[in-house]
């Protein structure tokens, strides 16, 4: 029973729609600022070389740039996505992704469906897919299920390229182990021993929307390493391998100080590492260890490791000599003869890779930030280059504009086409563009319009 | 003592008028046995005249102008009367006779200064509410629901009785209201000694000083002040009472007090007792059951983790109304809290069952007031309070748990246990957090003349805090970094009344002194001890404010009051926290507010037996070195990098009015409506934005009538309704003009209505109420998710004597 006599929106209405009726005009137009919607007879059944693109861009919170007030995310045809002459406004027209804080959205390969676990909150945890309808129009399908129970409400999670089957989140809790020498009340003779992390993996059937599996273990570092004090202290970007049989997440490595426990820093960066599972029991942990690469491999917001030419190509942070590009080898093993560093590719210092994604053919788009950047409004400003995984060469993309509030750590989509890749590009606050790179040829396309809303970012496009 | 000077005054002005065509109006004041009614108001409506009867009950106005008046009468507890005469050149020496009957309702002496005491704070210029308990201490209410029927007051509760409580004055909330019990921090008494706890009858009123706060209650807070005044001592009397109801709540209230006449020895104590199972329904989207694969479908639940249990007293011996004290007092307070945990911030898929807290204080007490101490007009006032409060935080349960009450099986068939082994996912705590705490509070004032006074206060409280979890080793235990909190507050207040007691000043200056002690423990060279580094951080700021009131004409008075107000930065803020990657800024600067009200206050106007009073403010907040974190903090957190706080160059800017209307009849029928509207907006890099999650409209309105002689001559009935509003709110920023999906972060509209009804019977001895909280059962919340009880029966008995 909802006895709502106080109603001042029906009133308002009442009063509003009495006021119209009586002083209005014939020339009231109503503008259709959705033409997709409006327009279901023209569109092809199946149109070979149109894909759904879906532009996510995030609202501000408190802080420009800060991105912690909400998701907004429209959808356009491809051929609208390359069109400068259309103008694409997500933070009027768009859809609110459920998420108290930004979403991680995934879309499936052909554009179709938008895949979200929402971060945080009442609803933290639940695992929605919606149709793509174009425009603001994104219908929820399936059942909701909620990862929650066994990963938190604030899971880490991804879509694997298993052709949109099945999606993977992580867990990890870590516990210092102490020896208290048989005196539990007396401190001056207890040693730290090591750091255990209880890592927890839930695979997801993004189809029909149930657990598939879920495992956990506890894993601890080398000897050497964890008495030292470090230990996996976060987990992220699980990934499979090529032939399917291995699941790699990537890990970050901290430091305590074995006297008192207390975080350490300004500490010597170990080998980037990578857990490897069996996949899709998801057991046998192991973890892997680059020579090449020293920093963290557990990514952002956006993927950051992807299958090519049947090898895992990893991104890696926080490298003292810069980001590395790193290559886990069909034998799930890292390849310690591939050496990538972005700082000599790109002739920066202090490289750090936001987001990146290949194409077929082994050329990738990589947004990254160094040392170099200028402070935005919202922190280090962000390029994009064009990067070969062959040839090892990475090129700053100089047909981007950029902008000192250009920001990228937030950023999380690329779509790609065949050898094309999409993006956002905007500073905060500002109108920006789609640009589609060509990877072959490494022309840039300005396509559509991106309309900001103050202190609004994009984050990327599905 | 103040009436006579008003009388003075009025006749020194009325002989001096001219006299053309007046007359004189004289008569006589008696009660119904006949006994002459000394020093009752006689008051021509309209005319702003007035005078008292003399000690045989007699009156004498002289120098009224011809035409219609009416004469009003009226004495401290009884009823208002009124007539109607007309002064012509036929009658210019009229006589008129009152017999004025007691009002039974208002007998008890303490409501009768209450009432006076009320109207006189909420004159001197301040924007203050005084809540009385009286009523609502024999009803099944809450102090808490008390509060939010407050205007410009929002209370927004994380579920039923005991659950956490947010304080929001004007929209501003959290640290920046602070809560006082007789001017003494609340923070020193901990959570089992609060506004969940303590009950209205254990309270003689609130104040509520909303922006601008007087010296006596000093505090570093920019919101504003709640101040819990609880009974004082030296009359005796003793009340009881005991409420039981929905969800298997039982409140139970002791409070008495003994005076022996010869020696002045007091001995006043209180005590309560609550519990509730809290297992109210709930329902919505997070509320389901689980099956295994993990498909979720809608229940009704009750809830099964939710009991709350507080059990505390205050008692105190003393002498009251001797020669060398008003009151002195020293005593204990002693408080135990229980509480079980249904769920986090927000209501999710996965019930809590296992997680509880503990809390208890115990603390020593000491009151000494004392007026015209060594010279007339110097008064002396010292309320200290010292003890040691508990809080212990239990979450070793690993089992998962549905809204179904059962354990939830897994997608393997198997009973889930949680991965972080507890049921918050931060990890299994066995939380201990010992604090020792003091609070001083002094007031010295002198009153030079009726015109000047000048007071100086100060208030100390400090704690020592203290943290283990027996979850966690020793080791990481021994080197947590801990913060001692010590504050000074002096302030100097200077009051003036002028104009024949029209204009009202108060103008204060306060001075703010906080210590931060911060302990790191580390090991001594060889290893064989830990010794303690100290670091230390002192702040000291210095604001000001002022109030004022004029009374226009004594129908209409004028409010303002304005204060810059200060937030010191806190020890997580200065010292930051090794475990969050937070570094310390030494040099962080205290938030500041301007804070500006204007109102007025029209009435009380009577017309026969109708009764009108109107008031209204306006008010401003800016908040300006807001201190908070940087705007790219998600980003430096993710990669490992430290961050601090730091006053951030945004601003924050409260605006809005409310407003409140009281209406009674023959005080049979009262009624009292209120409406607050507001905006609340942050300013950063000169983007304007909405905060969000603060409900900004809300209104109030509640109906009292009362009848006598129901089944019983000499009993009386009082009849109660409420209704409370608040308008639809929104958890997230406000989006677009053309989006979807916001639905999802709305805290819809809320309308709720409360019944009740109170019977006292014959000998007054005893009153029983009953009262039905949300009738129509609506869905409410004040938090996103987080669903409040719904319909729910209270019966109520209470027995009270006085003066024995």
């Amino acid at each position: 029973m909802k006895l709502n006599f106080l109603n001042f929106k029906t009133l308002a209405s009442i009063i509003l729609a009495t006021g119209l009726m009586t002083s209005c005009s014939s020339d009231d137009t109503i503008i259709d600022t959705d033409p997709e919607t409006e327009t279901p007879d023209t569109e092809e059944p199946v149109e070979q070389d149109s894909r759904w693109i879906t532009i996510a861009g995030a609202k501000m919170g408190e802080n420009p740039g800060d991105g912690n007030g909400g998701t907004l995310i429209y959808s356009v045809t491809s051929e609208d996505a390359k069109d400068p002459s259309v103008q694409i406004d997500p933070f009027n027209n768009g859809f609110v992704a459920p998420s108290n804080r930004t979403a991680r959205l995934q879309s499936s390969e052909d554009g179709n469906t938008i895949f979200n676990i929402s971060y945080a909150g009442d609803t933290g945890g639940n695992y929605t897919k919606y149709t793509v309808d174009g425009g603001g129009t994104f219908t929820q399908t399936g059942s909701e299920i909620s990862i929650a129970p066994y990963v938190g409400t604030a899971p880490r999670w991804i879509k694997l390229f298993d052709g949109d089957k099945t999606g993977a989140a992580v867990y990890v809790d870590t516990e210092h182990q102490v020896d208290d020498n048989g005196t539990p009340d007396d401190v001056t003779d207890d040693t730290y021993l090591y750091t255990n992390s209880t890592i927890g993996v839930v695979t997801l059937d993004l189809v029909d929307s149930q657990i598939n599996n879920f495992e956990e273990h506890v894993l601890t570092l080398s000897d050497e390493e964890s008495a030292a004090g470090y230990y996996i202290s976060r987990i992220d970007m699980p990934t499979l391998n090529a032939a399917g049989n291995k699941l790699y997440i990537g890990a970050r490595v901290s430091k305590i100080d074995p006297a008192t426990l207390e975080n350490d820093s300004d500490y010597e960066i170990l080998g980037s590492k990578t857990i490897v599972l069996d996949y899709p029991s998801l057991l046998n942990p192991t973890v892997i260890t680059s020579t090449i690469g020293h920093g963290n491999t557990n990514g952002y917001r956006s993927i950051n490791a992807f299958e090519y030419s049947g090898s895992v190509y990893q991104a890696n942070q926080g490298d003292p000599e810069g980001s590395y590009i790193l290559k886990i080898n069909a034998d799930n093993t890292y390849d310690d003869t591939y050496d990538f560093n972005l700082d000599e590719a790109l002739g920066v210092t202090g490289a750090y890779v936001l987001a990146w994604r290949p194409a077929a053919n082994g050329k990738a788009v990589l947004a990254y930030r160094h040392e170099g950047s200028e402070e935005g409004v919202a922190g280090a400003q962000g390029f994009f280059a064009l990067v070969d995984l062959n040839a090892r060469t990475a090129v700053k993309i100089d047909d981007i504009p950029y902008d000192p509030d250009f920001y990228l750590f937030q950023y999380q989509g690329f779509v790609v086409e065949g050898s094309e890749i999409y993006l956002t590009q905007g500073a905060v606050g500002e109108n920006g563009n789609i640009y589609v790179v060509d990877t072959e040829t490494g022309e840039v396309t300005k396509g559509a319009e991106l309309i900001n809303a103050t202190g609004s970012h994009f984050i990327g496009v599905f | 003592m103040k009436n006579l000077i008003t009388l003075l005054l009025l006749s020194t002005f009325y002989t001096g008028l001219s006299q053309v065509q007046t007359g004189t109006i004289t008569g006589s004041v008696k009660d119904p046995s006949g006994t002459p009614m000394s020093y009752a108001n006689i008051l021509i409506e309209g005319l702003n005249r007035g005078v008292l009867t003399n000690e045989e009950g007699n009156f004498n106005l002289s120098n009224v102008p011809f035409g219609k008046h009416t004469i009003v009468v009226s004495f401290i507890g009884y009823h208002t009367r009124s007539k109607t005469i007309e002064v012509n050149k036929e009658y210019t020496d009229i006589q008129v006779n009152f017999t004025i009957q007691e009002n039974v309702e208002n007998l008890d002496e303490v409501t009768v200064n209450g009432k006076t005491e009320k109207t006189a704070l909420e004159t001197k210029g301040f924007s203050v509410n005084s809540i009385e308990t009286k009523e609502a201490g024999l009803r099944s209410i809450q102090t808490n629901e008390l509060l939010n029927t407050t205007v410009g007051v929002k209370i927004r509760q994380n579920g039923g009785l005991g659950s956490n409580v947010e304080y929001s004055l004007n929209g501003l909330s959290g640290r920046s209201v602070s809560i006082f019990i007789d001017g003494i921090p609340i923070s020193i008494y901990g959570s089992s000694f609060s506004l969940n706890s303590i009950p209205p009858s254990m309270i003689k009123n609130i104040e509520v000083y909303k922006g601008v706060v007087p010296g006596h209650l000093s505090s570093d807070a920019v919101g504003g002040a709640i101040n819990i005044v609880l009974h004082e001592g030296g009359k005796n009397n003793l009340n009881a009472s005991v409420s039981y109801g929905s969800f298997n709540t039982i409140q139970t209230n002791l409070n008495g007090a003994y005076r022996f006449s010869e020696s002045g020895f007091t001995v006043k104590a209180s005590a309560f007792h609550n519990y509730s199972d809290n297992d109210y329904k709930i329902s919505g989207r997070t509320i389901v059951d689980i099956a295994p694969n993990g498909v979720q479908t809608p229940i009704v639940a009750r809830r099964f983790h939710d009991a709350y249990r507080s059990t505390g007293g205050m008692a105190q011996i003393g002498y009251t109304n001797v020669d060398w004290a008003d009151q002195f007092l020293v005593g204990f307070t002693a408080s135990d809290e229980y509480k079980e945990v249904q769920h986090g911030t927000f209501v999710t898929i996965s019930p809590y069952n296992g997680r509880f807290l503990e809390s208890d204080a115990l603390l020593a007490n000491l009151t000494y007031q004392k007026k015209n101490l060594l010279a007339k007009g110097l008064d002396l006032n010292i309320t200290g309070v010292y003890g040691k409060r508990n809080r212990v935080i239990n979450d070793t349960v690993a089992q998962a748990y549905t809204w179904a009450g059962k354990r939830l099986v897994g997608f393997d068939g198997e009973y889930l246990d949680y991965i972080w082994n507890s049921q918050n996912e931060n990890g299994p705590t066995l939380a201990n957090i010992e604090r020792k705490v003091a609070s001083v509070r002094s007031g010295l004032s002198y009153t030079v003349n009726d015109h000047h006074k000048v007071l100086f206060n100060h208030v100390y409280s400090g704690v020592d805090r203290e943290d283990s979890d027996e979850m966690v080793s020793l080791l990481e235990n021994t080197f947590q970094q801990t913060s001692d909190l010590y504050k000074n507050i002096f302030s100097l207040s200077y009051e003036l009344n002028t104009f024949e007691d029209k204009f009202k000043l108060n103008a204060f200056g306060k001075h703010y002194w906080q210590k931060v002690l911060n302990t790191k423990p580390v090991f001594n060279e060889d290893n064989t001890a830990v010794i303690d580094e100290i670091y230390q951080s002192d702040n000291d700021y210095t604001g000001y404010g002022f109030a004022a009131s004029f009374i226009v004409i004594p129908t209409i008075t004028l409010l303002t009051s304005a204060e810059k107000a200060i937030r010191l930065p806190s020890e997580n803020e200065v010292f930051g926290d090794a475990g969050d990657n937070l570094l310390p800024n030494l040099s962080i600067k205290p938030e500041t507010s301007n804070n500006l009200n204007i109102g007025f206050r029209l009435g009380k106007f009577n017309f026969n037996k109708h009764a009108v009073t109107l008031s209204s403010n306006f008010f401003a907040r800016n908040i300006e070195n807001r201190i908070g974190l940087p705007a790219n903090a998600d980003g430096l957190r993710e990669s490992d990098e430290f961050i601090q706080y730091t006053n951030l160059e945004n601003t924050a800017e409260s605006k809005g009015i409310e407003a409140e209307f009281f209406y009674t009849y023959d005080n049979n029928l009262g009624f009292n409506f209120n409406v607050t509207r507001m905006s609340l907006t942050t300013v950063n890099s000169g983007v304007e934005t909405n905060v969000p999650n603060v409900p900004l409209f809300t209104m109030n309105a509640g109906l009292r009538y009362t009848l006598k002689d129901v089944f019983q001559t000499n009993s009386i009935l009082n009849l109660f309704y409420n209704t409370y509003y608040t308008d639809e709110f929104t958890f997230k920023f406000a989006a677009g003009t053309n989006t979807t999906g916001e639905e999802e972060f709305l805290i819809p509209e809320q309308v709720s209505h409360d019944f009740g009804l109170s019977y006292t019977f014959p000998k007054k001895n005893f009153v029983m109420s009953f009262d039905v909280k949300n009738i129509f059962d609506q869905a409410t919340y004040d938090n996103l998710s987080v669903q409040k009880p719904g319909r729910a029966f209270y019966l109520k008995l209470n027995y009270i004597i006085n003066n024995f």
